[in-house]
């Protein structure tokens, strides 16, 4: 591991299901610091990929690079597989996940929700899982609601309870997947809001997203992914004003 | 009503309650571990394995209580094998032949409550748990068990209901549970309707108390489903199951 090298290193990915191949070939790096928005129509395979980044689907084949550390590998006649499922445990608690529907774990609080992994699989001593909790509930807004359970919350509340229980595992890199998609469209901005901040903190992002303000005004790089490719790819400003891609301008317009 | 009679009979019968709730706790607690497995069989994914847990339920679902408490009793002691096994002098007790039957027949109805169970955790909840770095054992013990677990219960507590009755079946292989004893008085004094009215009472109340604890069980591992906690009080129970 040194400094230099990128927080996330992505390449050559390509996946499929069944006959369907969603990932034809994707490669991307994001350097500490970047906040990458990951744009596309459904189907797009831009879900896949960040998927495919912490292991919660297999690609078929391809390199991931988390922090230095590669992903290690193997074909078998019924697909690939990683060679070792710990050092997937490990990578994946390097990796901060944030789900479209929130995913908490209904039978604990918000505060046990966010002091789970970093007790048991950092085995970090409780108190100070408990004082940094505490910390990042009030950071993401929610401090009063410690005590209460997940379905006790609104949308909002609960994507926050998530995104405060994926920092809490200190994360080199944090995937956003949809995360304002199931959310009624009042309570999306206070989940951006928090979003921002973070960017702002200097995290690294890869957000896959549907909302066009955040990955304008907010990431510092935008990816187009159109039928398994990366279609455009570069600052904002730049994709947004004048993208050679013409699926990419039709994508904008609708 | 003869009074007197009735009371004489409830003291007597009172006495046969502990082997009633020995049989009924025993097997219910090696059928639960045995009904584990049996789930976590079905849903391994490896075919094998899939297919002797269905094989299993099916032939001890499909089957009455009666006929395998029978097969093991009369049964097993016809094999010389088994004879001279060193389980033989467990096996030759009416005792452990009734909580035998008993347990592998509620291992095939427990194994499917607890498979339900299992698979009515949302699928997200443990992608969650994967996300973060769990290991396979550990998503299950503080994941999966404790959301299938929740699911399960009151299934569960049916079957365990249906257990403390059935163990009524095994004075048949000359055990002095409640059921038992109740015959026994009944053979003496042929007064069936006042003694069998003390022995159903019986099994009333241990189901009553049963039902009540399962309710209990119930409330305390759902606190997730009730109205939220006063604000500040500490939470500290991170550890909780």
């Amino acid at each position: 591991m040194t400094d230099t090298a990128p927080a996330l290193s992505v390449r050559n990915l390509h996946k499929s299901f069944g006959p369907v191949e969603v990932l034809k070939g994707i490669s991307l790096d994001a350097q500490q610091g970047d906040v990458i928005s990951i744009l596309g129509s459904s189907g797009s395979g831009k879900s896949t990929l960040l998927r495919c980044i912490n292991m919660l689907e297999t690609p078929d084949s391809g390199d991931i690079t988390v922090a230095g550390e590669t992903i290690h590998m193997q074909s078998r006649p019924k697909g690939n597989r990683p060679t070792d499922r710990r050092q997937v445990d490990r990578i994946r608690s390097r990796l901060g996940m944030v789900f479209q529907s929130f995913n908490l774990w209904s039978h604990k609080t918000v505060l046990e929700n966010i002091i789970e992994a970093p007790i048991h699989v950092q085995r970090r001593p409780k108190a100070e899982c408990i004082e940094e909790a505490e910390a990042l509930l009030a950071k993401v807004g929610i401090a009063d609601k410690r005590n209460h359970y997940p379905s006790h919350l609104s949308g909002g509340q609960q994507q926050r309870a998530a995104i405060a229980r994926a920092l809490a595992m200190q994360p080199k890199v944090m995937l956003f997947d949809e995360p304002t998609s199931a959310l009624d469209p009042e309570l999306v901005g206070e989940v951006l809001r928090v979003m921002r901040g973070l960017a702002e903190e200097g995290r690294t992002m890869l957000v896959v997203t549907h909302e066009m303000g955040f990955a304008r005004d907010v990431s510092s790089r935008v990816i187009f992914v159109h039928q398994g490719l990366i279609e455009a790819d570069g600052k904002p400003h730049e994709v947004f004003a004048n993208s050679k891609s013409d699926r990419f301008r039709q994508f904008i317009s609708k | 009503m003869d009074w007197n009679f009735l009371s004489e009979t409830f003291v007597s019968l009172i006495a046969a309650i502990p082997l009633t709730l020995s049989l009924a706790g025993l097997s219910i607690l090696f059928g639960a571990v045995l009904a584990l497995g049996l789930a976590m069989a079905r849903l391994s994914g490896i075919p094998a394995l899939d297919w002797f847990a269905r094989s299993y339920v099916f032939l001890f679902r499909g089957t009455p209580l009666l006929v395998q408490i029978f097969l093991i009793y009369y049964g097993i002691g016809q094999f010389p094998a088994v004879r001279h096994s060193i389980l033989w002098p467990i096996l030759r007790q009416p005792y452990w032949c009734a909580v035998l039957a008993l347990t592998l027949n509620t291992a095939a109805y427990a194994s499917e409550i607890i498979r339900g169970g299992l698979l009515s955790v949302p699928h997200g909840q443990i992608e969650a748990a994967r996300a973060c770095g769990m290991g396979r054992f550990m998503q299950f013990r503080r994941i999966i068990w404790p959301l299938a677990i929740r699911q399960a219960l009151p299934g569960y507590g049916n079957e365990m209901i249906s257990m403390v009755k059935a163990t009524s079946l095994a004075s048949i292989i000359t055990l002095m549970e409640v059921t038992g004893v109740a015959a026994k008085l009944i053979s003496e004094t042929y007064r069936a309707i006042e003694v069998f009215i003390v022995a159903g009472a019986i099994y009333l109340a241990i189901n009553f108390l049963l039902t009540r604890l399962i309710q209990l069980l119930e409330y305390w591992l759902s606190p997730h489903l009730r109205q939220p906690r006063p604000l500040l009080m500490p939470t500290t129970e991170g550890d909780a199951p």
